[in-house]
């Protein structure tokens, strides 16, 4: 009986992850079709040199680190959700209280100072897709500041701003 | 290759001050430049063993962001024979400075570390120095833990003693290996006389039981206890045997032959 409840929470699950990851997948193909279209419109109007397809491949960057922020969160159940600003700062006593995934991406960070997604995941051996979810997640949590500069996302610790 | 080495210990009097000194100046006088902290601002003891006093400017200035880390790095080069450069980065002694240092916040910590962290920037990459060692304070505090992250390699002193043997072992599987570093386990005051001659038997004994690789072992000689902290023992006593065994040591870690 036990057994079955807990296939059963264990079914329940794979169906919710499934959904979420379609209404997601759904919502992101949306948002591609309708920014496209507004980006190429705008551009076409204002008679601005056409980097259309820029645009998008950059809205599309950003809508990738959103959703596998998401897919990260889901994953690795509520425990993990970002609730604000943390109570202590990125010190090692933080690093130590971490889960191991976050753990590795945060200590390169501090060795790092600064440092994209790419570089983060040369050092780590992990995919470039899979560090962009851990440092949003950090970004979430209020650990980490993030920085546009063109089509590049920089990482970095906020030393000043983080609370005590 | 390993270029920042922490000397830790769960508990104290383990020798760590006597290995970072010594381990450096092993390393100076084969030619390398190396610089040594004194990361212990509870109990500093490098100024004395160094017998550099007089000192003006201290480690505690270049952590609190005061000074530059080369106004505080003092020259000792010339301790030594050889062609390496040794220096070192003292903790300050007044109880001021101690009183100070035990009462910083974790965001102090933080920067801390960072400033620990640049120094792979400044000394190792900027002005060439081939290792940095440091000296660390014993137990789970967080000058010793910072020093443990900004690390490449970790030397952990143990001796025989049941409150330090079980005390290392939870150390090794609750702070090292969470931050994945490789470790080097170093036996000291070691009373069997055949201990060294029977390394083989050793290593095995100490992976077995901490589940990291043996560094070194080193027997508890009393011409070190007699010397008082008076001795840079690897300049003064080149022939004695804990010379040979610091020189083997620092063999091993050049050549990344801890495993």
């Amino acid at each position: 009986m036990f057994l079955d409840m807990n296939l059963c929470i264990v079914n329940l699950n794979k169906h919710y992850t499934q959904y979420i990851r379609s209404t997601v997948h759904v919502l992101y193909m949306c948002a591609i079709a309708g920014l496209g279209g507004l980006v190429i419109k705008r551009e076409l109007s204002t008679n601005k040199p056409l980097n259309v397809l820029e645009k998008i491949e950059q809205s599309l960057e950003r809508l990738n680190e959103k959703m596998e922020v998401m897919i990260e969160i889901q994953k690795n159940g509520e425990s993990q959700k970002p609730i604000g600003l943390p109570d202590a700062p990125l010190d090692v006593m933080t690093l130590l209280s971490m889960p191991d995934h976050l753990r590795k991406t945060a200590m390169v960070i501090c060795r790092c100072n600064r440092a994209t997604a790419e570089e983060i995941s040369a050092q780590t051996s992990r995919a470039r897709a899979v560090e962009s979810a851990y440092l949003n997640q950090l970004v979430i949590m209020g650990y980490l500041k993030k920085e546009r500069h063109g089509r590049k996302a920089y990482f970095f610790i906020d030393k000043e701003g983080q609370s005590p | 290759m390993s270029k920042i080495i922490a000397v830790h210990s769960y508990k104290g009097g383990t020798g760590k001050t006597l290995m970072s000194v010594n381990l450096a100046a092993t390393f100076a006088k084969a030619g390398k430049k190396v610089c040594v902290f004194d990361l212990d601002f509870r109990a500093p003891s490098l100024f004395a063993i160094l017998k550099a006093e007089n000192s003006e400017f201290w480690l505690n200035d270049y952590l609190n962001n005061v000074y530059d880390i080369n106004k505080v790095l003092v020259d000792l080069s010339s301790r030594l024979t050889g062609e390496g450069k040794f220096y070192a980065a003292l903790a300050n002694p007044g109880t001021e400075a101690i009183r100070d240092m035990s009462s910083k916040d974790r965001k102090w910590e933080m920067r801390a570390l960072g400033r620990l962290l640049s120094l792979r920037e400044t000394l190792l990459r900027d002005q060439k120095f081939d290792y940095i060692v440091f000296d660390t304070s014993p137990g789970l505090q967080y000058s010793s833990i910072n020093a443990i992250v900004a690390a490449d390699f970790v030397v952990v002193a143990t001796t025989g003693d049941r409150s330090d043997v079980d005390g290392t072992k939870r150390m090794l599987n609750e702070l090292y290996n969470l931050f994945e570093k490789k470790t080097g386990l170093v036996l000291n005051k070691v009373l069997d006389p055949t201990a060294t001659a029977k390394k083989a038997e050793w290593s095995a004994k100490i992976k077995t039981n901490y589940h990291v690789p043996l560094l070194g072992i080193l027997p508890c000689f009393c011409e070190i206890l007699r010397a008082e902290g008076n001795l840079i023992f690897v300049q003064d006593k080149p022939d004695h045997p804990f010379t040979k065994i610091m020189g083997e040591m620092a063999r091993k870690i050049e050549n990344n032959e801890v495993n």
